[in-house]
C-alpha cells in the first residue's frame, strides 16, 4: 500500500520517532551515575533562590563546575529539601545541603545523612556557629528581630512583650510550625524549660497574637500599620526598610539580664554517599569564604557576616554588636522535634 | 497478533506510569516498619482540622463549578448558536486563562487587588485591606479558578451544541420561540454534557494546589502537598490524599453510570453545519458588550496589569538570566511529553473506540481518574515507586517528569483520538483489510493519515498541559531540571513583583506561541478545541 498526498509519509513518521528517541536519550543520559565523575555538583538549597542562585552561578564561573540545584519554595519553609534528603538517604542524589538555618542541618546530622568536613575557610567563624566535629558550618546569619511600626511607643524590648497586656491584639508572629519561628520557639524551650515556655505560649495566645503565614507577611502587616510589632528575620526587616516602608528594627533582650537575640546562620554540610564529594567540598569552601559572606551582606537579603572585617549593610548590626542568645543548636534541634505535637496543637492543626 | 501486542503494551505502560504509583503509595501508607498499621488514617479521621479542610475543598470546588456553569453555559450558547458580534474571538480570549498555570492568574489578580496592587493604591487603606482580605481567601480562590476553568464549560457547551440534531430544534421552532426551544429542547439535550463539564471543573478544582496555596486558603490538596513536601511524611500525606482519591473515584463512578455513553462522543452530529442560528438582532450588540465587559474583567485586566508591572527591558533581561535555562527545558520536556502522550494516547484511544478489549471502559475511566487527581498525589505516588537505587535512571533523571506527564495528561490525546476516530468511517479500515493490509499498515497508512489533523491538535493541547504543569513537577524534578513554572514558584520567595510579573508574561508567551504557529500552519480547518472537547 502507498500513502500519497496529504497523509503521513513514512519519512515524517520516522523523523517524529527519531526526534522523540533523541529527546528521551537527551534527558535520560543525564543520569547521576553517568555524570558521577563529571564536573558537576548537586546542591539542595533552602535559602531563597533569588539570593542563593547568583552565588552558585559565581561558583560555576569561577570553577567551571556545573551546579545542579533543587530549591525550596516559600510554602515548604526550608523543610522541603531537608525532607527530600531524608527520603533519599538510601539513594543520595545531593552532594551539599545549603540550609538557611543550622537546626535542619543538626536534624540531618542526627539522622546520619551528613558526613564531617572541616573547611579551611571555616577558620574565623565563631565556634558557636559551627558543629564541633564539622558536620555543618554556619555562615552569613540573620538575626531574629522585632519590626516595629515607625514612631510607635512604647517599643517592645523583650520577647515577653508578646504577653504584655499593653500590646493585646496588636502583635503578629509567623506560624510557629514552619521556618525560623519554629527554631525560635524551640530555643525558648531549651532556655526556659518546658513549663515556662508552654506557659509563655499559652499567654501569648490569650494576649491575642495574630498568626501570619510567613515572616515576610508579618513585616508587611506591621509596615501597613495593622499590627504594632512582629518577630521576623533581619533580612525581612532590612528588605522593607530598603523599600522605604515605615518600620524600625529592635534587637530583643539586649539588656544585661536579657536572654539575647537569636542568631540564625545559614549552614552548609556534605552529604553522606554524595555522588561528587570532591566538588561538594569545593562548593562548601566557596560558600564559607569571606567573599560569599560579603555578597550575601550587600544583597537584598542583608545577611550578617560571621567572619570579622567583612562589609556589613547599614540596616543591620555587625555580629560583634549583638548580644546573641546563648544556645546549643544541637539541643534546639532535638527540642524542635520534641515540641512538634505541642506546636501543632497550639496552632490548631 | 501485532494489534493485540501493541494495545496490550499501551495498557501495560498506562498501568506502570499511572496505576502502579498509586497502588505503591497506598500500600506504603499502611506499612509501618514492616507491619500493617492504619495509624495515619486513624489520625486523619480523628482530626477535626482534616474535616474542616475537606469542607473548604468542597466549598471551593462547588462554588467554582457552580459559577463557571452559570456563566459558561449561556456564553457557550451565545458563541455556538447565535449571530452575536465577535462570537469567534471571545472563545479564544476566554480560553487564555486555561492555557497558563492557574497560579499565574492568581499572581495577576494580586498585582491588581493585593495590598500593593494597582487598584488598591487608588482605595482608602481600610478599603484596600478589605479587598486584599477578600482576595486572600475563599472568594479570591473562587474568582481565580472560575476564570481559569470557565473556558472548559464554554468550549464543551459549544462542542455538545454541535452534537444536537438540528431537525429537533427546527421542529421545536415551528411551534415555539427560541427561549422555549432552548429551555425545553436544547438544554435538556445538553444536560449530560453540561453535567460532565461541571463535574470536570469540580474535580479539577478539588485537586488544585497552586492557587489555594498562593492565596493562603487551606484546602485538602494543599494539606496533602504540605504533609509531603514540608514534613515528607509519606503516610500522613497519603492519608490526606485518600479523601481526594475517594471523592474523585466516586464522582467518576457517577459519571460512568449516568453520563458516560452520552458524553463520550462529541463529534458533530449529522447536519450540524446547518444548525439553526439564533438571530439576536439589535440585542446582539448588548450581549457582545456585556460579554466584552466580563472578558475585560476576568481576562484582559489582570494580564494587562502583569504587562504593565513588567514593562521594562531590564526586568525581562533579568527574567531571562534567572530562568532562561528552565524555560528552554520546559519547552523540551513538554515537547517530549506531548509526543510520548500522543503515541500512547492514540493506541489507548484506538482501543477504546474499537472496544478492542473487554476492559475498554476501565481504561477510559482510569485516564479520567488520573487527570482529575491532584498533581501532588500523583507526584507522591511516583516518588514512592521510583525512589530506589535500582531505578535511579528514572528517579534521578527527567524521565520521572515525563512519566508524570504521561500519567496525568493521557486523557487528552486518548479522548482526542476517540473523538477523531469516531469521525472516520470504519469502512476505510475495512477496505484496507480486504486489500490485504496488515493491522500496522492499516493504522499507519489509513487511520493515522486520516486522523492527522486531530492528532496534531491533540499534540498541541498535550504540549500546553505539560508546559503548565506544576503539581507533579514541583515534587519530582531532579536536581538541575526544574521547569519554568516551578522556577517561577521558587523565585516567588522574595523575588521582586516586577520579576515575577515578567516571568508570568513569558510563561503566557511560550504557551501561546505554539498555539499561534499551529493555528497559522493549519488555519485550524475543521479542528478546534471545541471540536475536540
Amino acid at each position: 500500500m502507498e500513502c500519497r498526498g496529504r497523509g503521513f509519509s513514512r519519512k515524517a513518521a520516522l523523523i517524529f520517532l527519531v526526534s522523540i528517541s533523541l529527546g528521551i536519550l537527551t534527558v535520560s543520559c543525564d543520569s547521576p551515575k553517568r555524570d558521577a565523575k563529571a564536573k558537576t555538583v548537586v546542591v539542595y538549597v533552602s535559602e531563597d533562590q533569588v539570593f542563593s542562585e547568583p552565588i552558585l552561578k559565581d561558583f560555576e564561573k569561577g570553577t567551571g563546575i556545573r551546579v545542579k540545584a533543587v530549591y525550596d519554595t516559600e510554602e515548604t519553609k526550608g523543610t522541603g529539601v531537608m525532607n527530600r534528603l531524608i527520603a533519599e538517604k538510601d539513594n543520595p542524589q545531593a552532594d551539599v545541603y545549603w540550609a538557611n538555618e543550622p537546626i535542619r542541618a543538626e536534624v540531618l546530622k542526627q539522622k546520619g545523612i551528613s558526613v564531617p568536613y572541616v573547611s579551611p575557610n571555616a577558620k574565623g567563624i565563631p565556634e558557636i556557629f559551627k558543629d564541633p566535629k564539622g558536620y555543618w558550618t554556619g555562615f552569613s546569619a540573620r538575626a531574629r528581630v522585632f519590626v516595629v511600626h515607625k514612631g510607635f511607643k512604647p517599643k517592645p524590648r523583650s520577647i515577653r512583650a508578646y504577653v504584655d497586656p499593653r500590646f493585646r491584639g496588636k502583635t503578629v508572629i509567623a506560624n510557629p510550625l514552619f521556618g525560623t519561628t519554629t527554631t525560635h520557639i524551640a530555643a525558648l524551650f531549651t532556655l526556659w524549660g518546658e513549663d515556662r515556655a508552654k506557659a509563655f505560649m499559652e499567654a501569648m495566645k490569650l494576649n491575642k497574637v495574630k498568626l501570619s503565614t510567613s515572616n515576610g507577611e508579618s513585616a508587611d502587616l506591621v509596615a501597613s500599620g495593622e499590627f504594632v510589632f512582629g518577630l521576623v528575620d533581619s533580612d525581612d526587616a532590612a528588605n522593607r526598610i530598603r523599600q522605604g516602608r515605615p518600620i524600625e528594627i529592635v534587637y530583643p533582650d539586649q539588656g544585661e539580664n536579657g536572654i539575647g537575640c537569636l542568631i540564625v546562620p545559614n549552614a552548609v554540610m556534605l552529604i553522606k554517599g554524595a555522588p561528587h564529594p570532591d566538588n561538594g567540598k569545593k562548593l562548601i569552601d566557596f560558600l564559607l569564604s569571606k567573599e560569599t559572606e560579603r555578597k550575601l551582606a550587600i544583597a537584598a537579603c542583608a545577611q550578617i557576616p560571621l567572619h570579622s572585617a567583612v562589609e556589613t549593610p547599614s540596616e543591620v548590626k555587625r555580629i560583634e554588636q549583638i548580644k546573641a542568645m546563648a544556645i546549643s543548636y544541637a539541643k534546639v534541634a532535638r527540642k524542635l522535634q520534641e515540641i512538634q505535637p505541642f506546636l501543632k496543637q497550639w496552632v490548631g492543626y | 497478533m501485532a494489534k493485540r501486542v501493541i494495545l496490550f503494551l499501551a495498557v501495560f505502560i498506562l498501568i506502570i506510569v499511572g496505576f502502579l504509583p498509586l497502588v505503591v503509595m497506598l500500600v506504603r501508607s499502611i506499612m509501618v516498619e514492616g507491619h500493617v498499621s492504619l495509624a495515619a488514617y486513624r489520625e486523619l479521621l480523628n482530626s477535626g482540622r482534616e474535616w474542616r479542610l475537606l469542607g473548604h475543598s468542597f466549598a471551593l470546588s462547588f462554588l467554582t463549578a457552580m459559577f463557571a456553569t452559570l456563566v459558561g453555559l449561556p456564553l457557550g450558547i451565545l458563541f455556538g448558536r447565535t449571530d452575536m458580534p465577535f462570537r469567534r474571538l471571545f472563545p479564544v480570549l476566554f480560553t487564555f486563562p486555561l492555557l497558563i498555570p492557574p497560579y499565574v492568574t492568581a499572581v495577576s489578580w494580586v498585582s491588581l487587588l493585593g495590598r500593593d496592587g494597582f487598584l488598591s493604591r487608588t482605595l482608602t487603606p481600610d478599603a484596600a485591606k478589605v479587598v486584599s482580605a477578600w482576595l486572600f481567601g475563599l472568594p479570591g480562590c473562587v474568582m481565580v479558578l472560575f476564570s481559569a476553568f470557565l473556558p472548559i464549560i464554554i468550549l464543551l457547551t459549544m462542542a455538545y451544541l454541535k452534537t444536537i440534531d438540528p431537525s429537533v430544534e427546527e421542529a421545536g421552532r415551528l411551534v415555539f420561540g427560541w427561549p422555549q426551544v432552548l429551555m425545553k429542547i436544547t438544554l435538556p439535550l445538553l444536560l449530560p454534557g453540561i453535567l460532565f463539564a461541571t463535574l470536570l471543573v469540580f474535580l479539577l478544582t478539588l485537586g488544585e494546589y497552586g492557587v489555594p496555596s498562593f492565596l493562603r486558603y487551606h484546602v485538602f490538596a494543599v494539606e496533602s502537598f504540605t504533609q509531603f513536601s514540608a514534613f515528607y511524611d509519606f503516610n500522613a500525606a497519603t492519608a490526606a490524599a485518600t479523601p481526594l482519591l475517594g471523592v474523585t473515584f466516586f464522582a467518576l463512578v457517577l459519571e460512568r453510570f449516568f453520563l458516560h455513553e452520552k458524553t463520550l462522543h462529541i463529534e458533530p452530529g449529522p447536519g450540524s453545519k446547518y444548525a439553526l442560528v439564533i438571530r439576536l438582532g439589535a440585542m446582539g450588540k448588548w450581549f457582545a458588550a456585556l460579554t466584552g465587559l466580563l472578558c475585560l474583567l476576568v481576562v484582559v485586566l489582570p494580564f494587562l496589569v502583569l504587562l504593565l508591572r513588567s514593562l521594562s527591558i531590564n526586568v525581562y533581561k533579568e527574567a531571562f538570566l534567572r530562568a532562561g535555562d528552565s524555560l528552554l527545558r520546559s519547552i523540551l520536556y513538554a515537547a517530549i511529553g506531548a509526543s510520548a502522550l500522543i503515541i500512547l494516547g492514540f493506541f489507548l484511544g484506538y482501543l477504546v473506540q474499537t472496544r478492542a478489549f473487554r476492559f475498554w471502559r476501565a481504561i477510559d475511566s482510569l485516564t479520567i481518574f488520573l487527570f482529575a487527581l491532584s498533581g501532588a498525589v500523583m507526584g507522591i505516588g511516583l516518588i514512592s515507586l521510583w525512589n530506589r537505587p535500582i531505578t535511579n535512571f528514572v528517579y534521578g533523571t527527567p524521565i520521572i517528569i515525563i512519566l508524570g506527564y504521561l500519567a496525568r495528561y493521557i486523557v487528552i490525546p486518548h479522548r482526542v483520538t476517540v473523538s477523531i476516530l469516531g469521525q472516520i468511517p470504519p469502512s476505510m479500515e475495512e477496505a484496507a483489510k480486504v486489500a490485504g493490509a496488515s493491522w500496522l499498515q492499516r493504522v499507519g497508512l489509513v487511520v493515522i493519515p486520516l486522523a492527522k489533523r486531530g492528532l496534531v491538535a491533540g499534540w498541541l493541547i498535550s504540549y500546553i498541559f505539560c508546559l503548565r504543569d506544576m503539581g507533579i513537577t514541583m515534587l519530582v524534578y531532579p536536581p538541575g531540571h526544574d521547569t519554568f513554572p516551578v522556577r517561577i514558584f521558587t523565585l516567588m520567595a522574595n523575588g521582586s513583583p516586577e520579576l515575577i510579573a515578567a516571568l508570568c508574561v513569558l510563561m503566557a508567551g511560550i504557551t501561546l506561541v505554539p498555539l499561534g504557529v499551529g493555528g497559522m500552519l493549519y488555519k485550524l480547518k475543521g479542528i478546534s478545541l471545541t471540536r475536540i472537547g
